[in-house]
């Protein structure tokens, strides 16, 4: 399955209500050309895209919130989960894009014996899914993203990236946080 | 953390309507922790690492969501790297910890470990070009607490609170 099919399919899914965050990884430089309606905080790694989505959700508790984090950031943290578990946000969706090594550079422990699916069952998540096929994709995600319950999937993909043009190196820091901002303050929701 | 700056905390935390705390125990904030659980005011969170826990917040704060981490010196350090990257994305946040090392610190830790705290707290938040205020007597609690929620939104960065002296010990 690669991961790219399975970004345009969510784009076709969601609207400019949800908010998405994505890890600095291969996603983000994905995501980013598929993306451009609804606020997108691209680009947190090393462990922070899955708790920063949770806070996402605690302030916006009526919107859906998607974290699409990826194997190698998340293997960083795994004790996110027992927060995100023991908060249980029902808003919050995560998806790990889980393509088994760091980028060009050897194999992560998803290639070995770590599963993230039972990681997250054991912190508490009741909702989980690894998904093979985008087939499983479709039906596992739509689901979730038509109920309101905390949901974490592990999306198998294949390595390597799909050679697409796009801004998402000039996209980064400062500009990208503002338009974020600027984005939610478009939401009536929005408390500042 | 006595009785009273538990409550001078509390009190301003709902004037500045931070309604949203987060926390990994530790002792010597464990007075307040508790005491903003037991309050319905506040919705609190226990987290299990404190990295994440920063993160939690910074999506929280970015998202417009008043709230505030607790922690101590050593959360700062297990945390920096998220501290890092909320300064790096300008995210608002508001952080109060315990100054464990500081000096008079008799909390019963191994002074070679507190000495350790003295010698890095401070020059970890410099590193890191994190605004802090050390806040040792109760006086100031409640102005300390205001203005730094006040210019954490305003320069859009984390601010820390490092509680010491008679306000902790």
């Amino acid at each position: 399955m690669k991961r790219f099919d399975c970004l345009k399919l969510l784009a076709s899914w969601i609207d400019e209500q949800v908010l998405t965050v994505t890890s600095l990884s291969t996603t983000a430089r994905e995501w980013s050309p598929l993306w451009k309606r609804g606020p997108n905080f691209y680009g947190l790694n090393l462990g922070l895209c899955l708790p920063f989505a949770l806070g996402l959700s605690l302030a916006f508790p009526r919107r859906k919130v998607i974290a699409l984090d990826s194997d190698g950031s998340l293997l960083l943290d795994t004790s996110s989960l027992i927060t995100v578990a023991s908060v249980n946000p029902p808003n919050l969706l995560a998806i790990v894009f889980d393509n088994q090594c760091y980028g060009s550079m050897g194999p992560t422990a998803t290639s070995r014996k770590a599963d993230l699916e039972k990681i997250a069952q054991g912190a508490g998540i009741t909702v989980t899914g690894t998904l093979q096929t985008v087939e499983q994709f479709a039906s596992s995600v739509k689901k979730a993203l038509d109920r309101s319950e905390l949901s974490f999937f592990v999306a198998k993909v294949e390595p390597g990236r799909e050679p697409i043009e796009n801004d998402y190196m000039r996209f980064d820091g400062r500009p990208m946080r503002d338009a974020f901002v600027e984005a939610l303050r478009r939401y009536p929701d929005y408390r500042d | 953390m006595d009785r009273d700056s538990v409550q001078m905390v509390i009190e301003t935390l709902k004037e500045e309507e931070i309604d949203l705390v987060v926390t990994l125990p530790e002792e010597p904030t464990y007075p307040l922790t508790e005491a903003l659980r037991s309050d319905p005011f506040f919705q609190t969170i226990t987290v299990a690492g404190e990295g994440h826990g920063i993160a939690l917040c910074g999506g929280a704060s970015l998202g417009g969501r008043r709230c505030l981490f607790v922690t101590g010196i050593a959360g700062l350090l297990v945390g920096s790297w998220a501290l890092a990257q909320m300064g790096f994305y300008s995210v608002p946040l508001l952080i109060m910890a315990s100054y464990r090392g500081d000096i008079g610190d008799r909390s019963g830790i191994p002074g070679a470990s507190l000495f350790l705290f003295n010698q890095v707290g401070e020059p970890l938040l410099d590193a890191l070009r994190v605004p802090y205020r050390v806040i040792n007597q109760k006086s100031a609690l409640k102005r300390q607490i205001q203005d730094a929620h006040f210019s954490c939104r305003s320069y859009g960065t984390p601010i820390v609170l490092l509680l010491t002296g008679e306000v902790l010990w």
